[in-house]
C-alpha cells in the first residue's frame, strides 16, 4: 500500500508546494484595505500615525497613501514599514513596547501581503454615497422581494439553507409584537388563521400600522436615541416637561411623516420659513440633553456641555458617527478634526440659553403649549418667539452666593430651539475645556470636509445643516435609518455597530442590501413604513425561528438570517404585553407622564424628593409614558436592559439574569397582572382545562399541546390544594395590587388560578418574540 | 448515569454557577481566564463587540476584594486629615489671592466680599506608633492609624458634587462611563454563586440632609449591563422583588418553579434556543438568591461583641453601621466589590456641629470593620478605601467665628485614605501648602487613585479596556499612574 502512495516523494512535495502557493495566492488576492488592513492599522498604528495631528509621531501618517509613501514602497525587496513591524529591537520595533500594543503573526502577514500588492488604499465605504446595487439572481424558491434575493444569495455562499415559513399564529404574533410591542388581538389571529394569504397578510400589516399603538411602540428606539426624559439628569435631577415633544414623535410616526422631514423638523423646525408651532415643538429633540442646576455650577462650563450633547446625539443617532472623539483632539480614526468639530458645534451654539437650569422646570428658551394640543387650530399652529432668559439671584438671602438662575417653564410649556439675533462666537476649545478657547480664530459653522456633498454652497446655518443631513447625497443618513429599522425588527443591524458607521465600526454583513434599502428609502420619499413593509413581506422575515444544532454552531448570532431571530421582548414591550393579556392595559395616547408601581421610597432613599405613585389608570398605561427620572430610572425597566436616557443610545444588549426572574415572579405589577388574567380565565370557564387553554392563548397566541396542558393542570391541582387549605394565604395573594377583584370568585380558586397565570407569564415563550 | 454524564453535569453546573449574575455574557469569565494566564477569547456570540483579545493582568493581586467607603458631599480635609496648626494665628485673615485665586471658586461663594481664613476647630493627635496625625473627631479610626495610609495630595478638576463624584467613580465628569465596580466585574468576573459580584449600599448622614446619589455610580455605562452593581436598598426589601408575594409560601414557589422548568424545557426541545436553558438556570438561581439574601442580612448568628463593636446603629437597616457589617458579611461570601455611600458631608455652614455628627455615624463602624476583618484574617486581602469627591475651602463660607464656620467645595486638594491589602500603614502621602489649598508634593488625580486600586486587584489599568464607539476605553481614560510609594 505504501509503495504506490509514496512512490515519488519529490512529486508529493511539489504538489504540496503548489497547493501552498495556490492557497497563498488566493489569500493574497483577497487582502482588502477596508476589511483587513485598515482595522489593523486603526487599532495598532493610527494612535500615533493617523489623522490626529496633535498626537502624530515622527511626522508619519499611515491613513493616507500620499503621506506614507516613503514607508510603504519596496526598495530592494525590503521596506521600512515591514522592517519596523517585524523587528525584535525594542528601539526599532513598531508598535513600540511602551504602547503596550503588538501585532500578531497573522496581522503582520496581512500587512506584508498588502504591501506586496502595492499597498492600495480605499475610501471608507460609509463616506461614499450609496448607489443602487444589482439585485442578485438566485436560483431559489419562494423569493418574495429583493430582500430575499440579497439574503438568500449570501446564505448560499455561506452554505446555509433558509428555514421554512412559520405558522400563521406565530406570524401574526410576530407582526403584532414587532409593530405594536403587544400580542395580537384575538380577532386578528382568527382572521389570519382562516386565510393565511399574502393578501390578508399585507392588509393586516396596514391595519396594524394604522393603529395608534404603532407609533407608541416605534417611538421607543427614537426616544432612547433622543435621550428623552422627564428630569434634568444632574444632581437634584428635578422635573422638566418635554412630554409634548414625546407626543410629537408618536404622532409623527403615526402619521408616517417622511423621515427627511422628521429629521429636518427636529433639528431646525423653528427656522423653516413660516414654521408651524408643531415644527417648532419638534426641535425639543435638540433640548432633551441633561441640564445642570447644581448650586455652584459655572454657567459657561455647562453651556458647553449642552452643545456638545446636541452634536454627539445628532452624530450618533442620525449620522452613525462618533464625532465626540474630536472634542478634545482631532479624531484618531475618522476624518474629523477638532476644528471641524467646533464648526459643527457652531451650528448649535446660537441658542439664547443659560448654562445652568432653573432647578425645577423647563429651561429657556421654552414656549407655551396651547390647551388644544395636539389638535391645534390653524391660528394656533404658528411658531412663536420664546421669551429671552431672565436671570435672578438663586440664593439672594445667602451672603456671597453669586449663582444666577433663569426663569422656569411650567408643565404647560415645552423647551425648543431658537436662534439669537447676534450669533455667539465659537472657538476651538483646547482639550475640550470651556475655559481654554483658542481665540486666535472665530469659527464659522461648517460640516466636515470628508462629508461635503457636491452641491454648493455648504451649509452655514442650522437650517441648512438640517437640509444637508437629509440631502439625498448624504452618504450616512439613509443608511443609518434603514439599519435602525432592520435592527429593531431583527435584533441585529446590517451594520452591527449601529452607533458607529465610521472606520472603527463593523463592516455591514450585507453591504449591497444596506445600500439597496437606503436608496429605496430615499426614492420612496423617505418612507420608513415602505421599508418596514418590504421587510415584513419578505420570506426572510416569515421564516421559523427554531434553531437547529447545526445553525446554532454555524451562525450563532443569526447574522445571515437562515431563520427568524428569537429574542426576549424589550423591557417596555414585556410589561405592556403582560398588562395587555391581563386586560389591565389602558390605551390612552400621550399626555403627562404616568407613575406606575415603584418600590417604596424609590427616590427618597437616595435623593431629595419623593415619587408619588399614581392611582387607577395611571398604573396601567403603556411603558413609553412611564415617568423617566434619569438618575434613578424605573428599576424594572433597567433590569430588562432599557437605555438609561442619560445620553443618546441606539443599541442595548439583552441579558438574562436572576434579577429579571425575581421581577417577573414577585413584582407587584406582575403579580397583579396574573391575578387579573386569572379572573379573565375563570370568567371564561369554570372548567380548569378550558380556563387554562384560554389564558395560554391570551398570553402566547397558541393552544397548549397535551403535554403542556397536563403539566399546567397538575400545577393547578397543587396550587388548588394549597390555597384550599389556606384561605388566608389566598386572600393575601389576591390583595396584591390596587385593581379591585371580582369578589364573587372563590378566593382559593382565584388564588390557585393566579399562580397558574403567573406561571404562564414566566414562561420563556410569553416574553419572547419568535 | 454514566460517569462521563455526571462529569458533564458537574461541568455544566459549575458553568451555570459561575454564570450567576453574568446572564448570558461570558465576558467576565473570559477576562478572568485571561487573568490567570490562559489565552481565552470571549465568544463572539456572547458579546459581539468585544475585541477578541483577552484581558490579562500580569501580577498576582494583593486584594481579593474591595470595600469602598465613599463619603458623599466632600468631607473637610482641614478638619479630619490635613492638620494646619499654623492657621490658628491667621484666624480671620483674608486668604491671599496668590494662594486662592478667584478661578473656579464656585458660584455659591464667589460673590463674598471676604474670604477669611478658618482654622479647624478640632485638635489633631499623633496616633499609633507611626504618629500619623488625625483629627480628634475620629477617636476610633485613630486607633487604626498604623494600618492607614492617608493621602493628603488628592486633586480634582471638578468642583460640584455631580461631576466630582461621577469622576471619582467612573473616570469622567460626564455621565455615560462604567463605574469602577462594573469595570472590575468585567475584568475579573464573579467569585460568588448566590450574590452579585458588585453590591452598592447607601446611608443617610446625621449631619446634613445630604446630596443625592445616582444609579450611574454603580452603573455599567457602555459595558454589558450584567456588570452593573446591584443596589441594596436601604429600606424594605434589600434587593428588588427578592421576597415572594404575600400568600406565596416556599412550597407554592417550589411547585411553580418545578413546572416552569419542565414547560420551558419542552420549549427548549422544540425550538433549540440555548437561551431558554439559561433562563431555566436563572430562575433556579433566583430561587437560591431568595434564600441567600435574607441569610446575609440575618445578624442572629453574630456574636454580641461583634455587634457591639459596630455601635448602637448596627441593627438599623440603612445606617452606616448596618452597612459596614453587611459589607463584612458580603466580603465573607465572595462579593468582590462592595461600595458604601454615606451621605451628608457637605458642610457649607455650621461645619463643626454637622461634621461631628457625620463622624459619630461613621467613626466607630469604620474602625470596627477594619478590626473585624483583622479578626477574621481578611484584612490582608481586603482593600479598604475611604474617600469623598473633593475637599473644602480654607476660607469660611458665610460668617466665621472660632466655634462656627462653613466651607465651600474645594477641588484643588483633598484627603483620602486606604488600608489593607498591600497598602503601607501608618503613613501620610503628599502634602499641601500652609493653607491646605494647593498640593505642593505628590499631586494625585482620581485617575491615579483608581489606577492604584485596580493594581491592588491585579489589574494593569492600561490594559483593562473595552471597545465602544470605535475606541478602546479605560476606567482611567488616557491617564493614571500607580502610586507605588504607598504600597508595601
Amino acid at each position: 500500500m505504501s509503495s504506490t502512495k509514496f512512490r515519488n516523494p519529490l512529486r508529493i512535495k511539489l504538489a504540496i508546494l503548489i497547493l501552498f502557493l495556490i492557497s497563498e495566492s488566493i489569500v493574497a488576492d483577497d487582502v482588502s484595505y477596508s476589511r483587513e488592513v485598515r482595522p489593523i492599522l486603526a487599532a495598532k498604528c493610527f494612535n500615533c500615525h493617523g489623522f490626529d495631528a496633535g498626537s502624530r509621531q515622527g511626522d508619519l501618517r499611515l491613513d493616507k497613501r500620499e503621506s506614507a509613501q516613503h514607508v510603504l514602497s519596496l526598495l530592494d525587496g525590503s521596506n521600512l514599514l515591514l522592517d519596523r513591524i517585524t523587528s525584535d529591537d525594542p528601539d526599532v520595533q513598531m508598535p513600540p513596547p511602551e504602547s503596550k500594543l503588538s501585532l500578531s503573526k497573522e496581522e503582520i502577514n496581512v500587512l506584508s501581503q498588502w504591501l506586496d500588492q502595492g499597498a492600495k488604499y480605499e475610501r471608507h465605504w460609509a463616506f461614499q454615497p450609496p448607489t443602487r446595487p444589482e439585485v442578485p439572481v438566485v436560483d431559489s424558491a419562494n423569493l418574495r422581494n429583493p430582500i430575499d434575493n440579497f439574503i438568500r444569495s449570501r446564505l448560499l455562499a455561506e452554505g446555509l439553507t433558509e428555514s421554512e415559513e412559520a405558522d400563521p399564529t406565530t406570524l401574526i404574533r410576530r407582526l403584532s409584537q414587532d409593530l405594536h410591542g403587544l400580542p395580537p388581538a384575538a380577532d386578528l389571529v382568527n382572521d389570519f388563521c382562516e386565510d393565511p394569504s399574502d393578501k390578508l397578510y399585507a392588509e393586516l400589516i396596514d391595519q396594524l400600522m394604522a393603529s395608534p399603538r404603532y407609533g407608541e411602540h416605534m417611538a421607543v428606539p427614537w426616544l432612547d436615541a433622543a435621550r428623552y426624559a422627564d428630569t434634568d439628569g444632574y444632581q437634584n435631577d428635578r422635573y422638566r416637561y418635554m412630554h409634548v415633544w414625546r407626543d410629537w414623535v408618536i404622532h409623527s410616526l403615526n402619521e408616517n411623516l417622511p423621515y427627511d422631514q422628521f429629521i429636518l423638523e427636529q433639528v431646525a423646525g423653528d427656522m423653516i420659513p413660516d414654521a408651524t408651532l408643531k415644527q417648532q415643538i419638534a426641535t425639543g429633540f435638540c433640548r432633551n440633553h441633561r441640564i445642570n442646576s447644581e448650586d455652584g455650577s459655572i454657567p459657561e462650563e455647562w453651556h458647553v456641555e449642552n452643545v456638545v450633547d446636541r452634536i454627539d446625539t445628532i452624530g450618533t443617532a442620525i449620522l452613525g458617527l462618533t464625532v465626540g472623539c474630536a472634542r478634545c483632539h482631532d479624531h484618531k480614526f475618522d476624518p474629523i478634526s477638532a476644528k471641524e468639530y467646533y464648526q459643527l458645534f457652531a451650528f448649535f451654539n446660537n441658542v439664547p440659553e443659560w448654562g445652568v437650569g432653573p432647578n425645577n422646570g423647563n429651561s429657556p428658551p421654552f414656549i407655551d403649549v396651547p390647551e388644544s394640543w395636539p389638535h391645534l387650530s390653524p391660528e394656533e399652529n404658528v411658531a412663536v418667539v420664546p421669551d429671552p432668559v431672565k436671570l435672578r439671584g438663586a440664593r439672594e438671602g445667602q451672603l456671597g452666593n453669586g449663582l444666577k438662575r433663569p426663569q422656569a417653564g411650567n408643565n404647560k410649556t415645552v423647551m425648543v430651539m431658537h436662534e439669537m439675533q447676534v450669533p455667539r462666537k465659537t472657538y476651538l476649545l483646547n482639550r475640550g475645556e470651556f475655559d481654554n478657547p483658542d481665540k486666535s480664530e472665530a469659527l464659522v459653522p461648517s460640516v466636515p470636509k470628508a462629508l461635503h456633498t457636491t452641491s454648493d454652497p455648504q451649509p452655514r446655518t442650522r437650517l441648512e445643516f438640517a437640509h444637508w443631513l437629509v440631502n439625498d447625497e448624504n452618504p450616512l443618513t439613509a443608511r443609518v435609518a434603514v439599519n435602525r429599522v432592520w435592527q429593531q425588527i431583527f435584533g441585529l443591524g446590517l451594520v452591527k455597530t449601529s452607533e458607529n458607521f465610521g472606520t472603527q465600526g463593523e463592516l455591514p454583513s450585507h453591504p449591497e442590501l444596506l445600500d439597496w434599502l437606503a436608496i429605496e428609502l430615499i426614492e420612496s420619499g423617505w418612507d420608513i413604513r415602505h421599508i418596514q413593509k418590504l421587510i415584513l413581506a419578505s420570506s426572510t422575515y416569515r421564516q421559523k425561528s427554531d434553531i437547529s444544532p447545526e445553525l446554532a454552531q454555524k451562525d450563532p448570532q443569526n447574522k445571515f438570517l437562515a431563520r427568524s431571530p428569537r429574542y426576549r421582548l424589550h423591557a417596555f414591550a414585556l410589561r405592556d404585553s403582560l398588562l395587555a393579556s391581563s386586560g389591565l392595559l389602558v390605551n390612552q395616547i400621550g399626555g403627562v407622564p404616568a407613575k406606575p408601581y415603584m418600590p417604596p421610597k424609590i427616590w427618597r432613599s437616595i435623593s431629595n424628593n419623593s415619587y408619588k405613585q399614581g392611582t387607577g389608570d395611571d398604573l396601567y398605561r403603556r411603558s413609553v409614558y412611564t415617568f423617566w427620572r434619569r438618575t434613578i430610572p424605573p428599576p424594572m425597566m433597567v433590569n430588562f436592559n432599557s437605555a438609561d436616557r442619560e445620553v443618546c443610545n441606539v443599541r442595548k444588549d439583552r441579558t438574562n439574569t436572576p434579577l429579571q426572574a425575581l421581577t417577573q415572579m414577585n413584582n407587584v405589577a406582575f403579580v397583579e397582572a396574573a391575578r387579573c388574567l386569572a379572573e379573565k380565565m375563570l370568567a371564561h370557564s369554570e372548567n380548569p382545562r378550558l380556563a387554562i387553554e384560554f389564558g395560554f392563548m391570551e398570553l402566547i397566541t397558541r393552544n397548549p399541546n397535551e403535554v403542556e396542558l397536563d403539566l399546567l393542570l397538575a400545577a393547578h391541582r397543587e396550587f388548588n390544594d394549597n390555597y384550599g387549605a389556606k384561605p388566608n394565604a389566598a386572600k393575601e395573594l389576591l390583595a396584591v395590587g390596587q385593581k379591585k377583584r371580582d369578589e364573587t370568585l372563590d378566593v382559593a380558586e382565584h388564588a390557585a388560578m393566579t399562580m397558574v397565570a403567573s406561571l404562564l407569564m414566566n414562561l420563556d415563550e410569553a416574553v419572547t418574540r419568535e | 448515569m454514566k460517569s462521563n454524564e455526571i462529569a458533564n453535569l458537574e461541568h455544566n453546573r459549575s458553568l451555570i454557577n459561575r454564570r450567576f449574575f453574568l446572564g448570558r455574557a461570558g465576558v467576565g469569565l473570559a477576562a478572568l481566564n485571561g487573568l490567570i494566564g490562559t489565552q481565552c477569547e470571549a465568544s463572539a456570540d456572547d458579546h459581539p463587540t468585544l475585541h477578541s483579545g483577552p484581558v490579562t493582568a500580569h501580577f498576582l493581586p494583593k486584594a481579593k476584594r474591595i470595600i469602598y467607603l465613599f463619603q458623599s458631599g466632600g468631607p473637610s480635609q482641614l478638619d479630619l486629615f490635613d492638620p494646619k496648626p499654623g492657621l490658628m494665628k491667621r484666624f480671620g485673615e483674608e486668604v491671599p489671592k496668590s494662594i486662592y485665586p478667584d478661578e473656579r471658586k464656585t458660584t455659591m461663594s464667589n460673590a463674598q466680599t471676604k474670604f477669611g481664613t478658618a482654622p479647624s476647630a478640632f485638635k489633631f493627635n499623633k496616633c499609633g506608633q507611626s504618629g500619623l496625625e488625625l483629627s480628634e473627631l475620629l477617636p476610633n479610626v485613630s486607633q487604626m492609624a498604623d494600618d492607614m495610609c492617608v493621602i493628603r495630595s488628592m486633586h480634582t478638576q471638578a468642583i460640584n458634587h455631580d461631576p466630582a463624584i461621577t469622576l471619582m467613580q467612573s473616570g469622567s465628569q460626564i455621565p455615560g462611563r462604567p463605574s469602577m465596580g462594573a469595570w472590575l466585574s468585567y475584568g475579573l468576573g464573579s467569585e460568588t454563586e448566590n450574590l452579585p459580584t458588585f453590591v452598592a449600599m447607601s446611608s443617610r448622614g446625621s449631619g446634613k440632609g445630604g446630596q443625592p446619589i445616582y444609579d450611574r455610580l454603580w452603573g455599567s455605562g457602555f459595558l454589558p449591563s450584567i456588570h452593573q452593581g446591584v443596589k441594596f436598598r436601604n429600606q424594605g426589601s434589600p434587593v428588588l422583588d427578592i421576597y415572594d408575594p404575600a400568600g406565596v409560601n416556599s412550597k407554592v414557589r417550589r411547585t411553580m418553579l418545578d413546572y416552569l422548568g419542565k414547560l420551558n424545557e419542552l420549549k427548549f426541545q422544540s425550538s433549540g434556543d440555548a437561551e431558554i436553558q439559561t433562563r431555566i438556570a436563572q430562575y433556579e438561581l433566583a430561587g437560591k438568591m431568595q434564600a441567600s439574601v435574607p441569610e446575609l442580612l440575618d445578624f442572629s448568628q453574630e456574636t454580641k461583641s461583634s455587634l457591639a463593636m459596630y455601635g448602637k446603629d448596627v441593627r438599623r437597616q440603612g445606617s452606616y453601621a448596618f452597612n459596614c457589617l453587611v459589607a463584612r458579611r458580603l466580603a465573607e461570601r465572595g462579593v468582590r466589590f462592595i461600595q458604601l455611600f454615606h451621605q451628608g458631608w457637605d458642610q457649607h455652614g455650621n461645619l463643626p456641629k454637622q461634621i461631628r455628627k457625620q463622624c459619630i455615624d461613621t467613626d466607630q463602624p469604620t474602625a470596627a470593620l477594619i478590626r473585624d476583618l483583622k479578626l477574621r484574617g481578611m484584612f490582608e486581602d481586603t482593600l479598604i478605601v475611604w474617600a469623598g469627591e473633593f475637599g473644602r475651602t480654607v476660607y469660611s463660607q458665610g460668617a466665621l467665628t472660632h466655634q462656627n464656620y462653613g466651607r465651600d467645595h474645594h477641588g484643588n486638594c483633598f484627603s483620602v485614605w486606604l488600608a489593607g491589602a498591600g497598602i503601607r500603614g501608618g503613613m501620610s502621602y503628599g502634602a499641601t501648602d500652609d493653607y491646605s489649598v494647593n498640593v505642593v508634593e505628590n499631586k494625585l488625580e482620581p485617575h491615579d487613585l483608581n489606577a492604584t486600586i485596580l493594581h491592588q486587584m491585579g489589574i494593569d489599568h492600561t490594559r483593562l479596556t473595552y471597545p465602544f464607539q470605535g475606541r478602546d476605553y479605560r476606567l482611567t481614560d488616557v491617564h493614571g499612574t500607580v502610586v507605588r510609594d504607598i504600597l508595601s
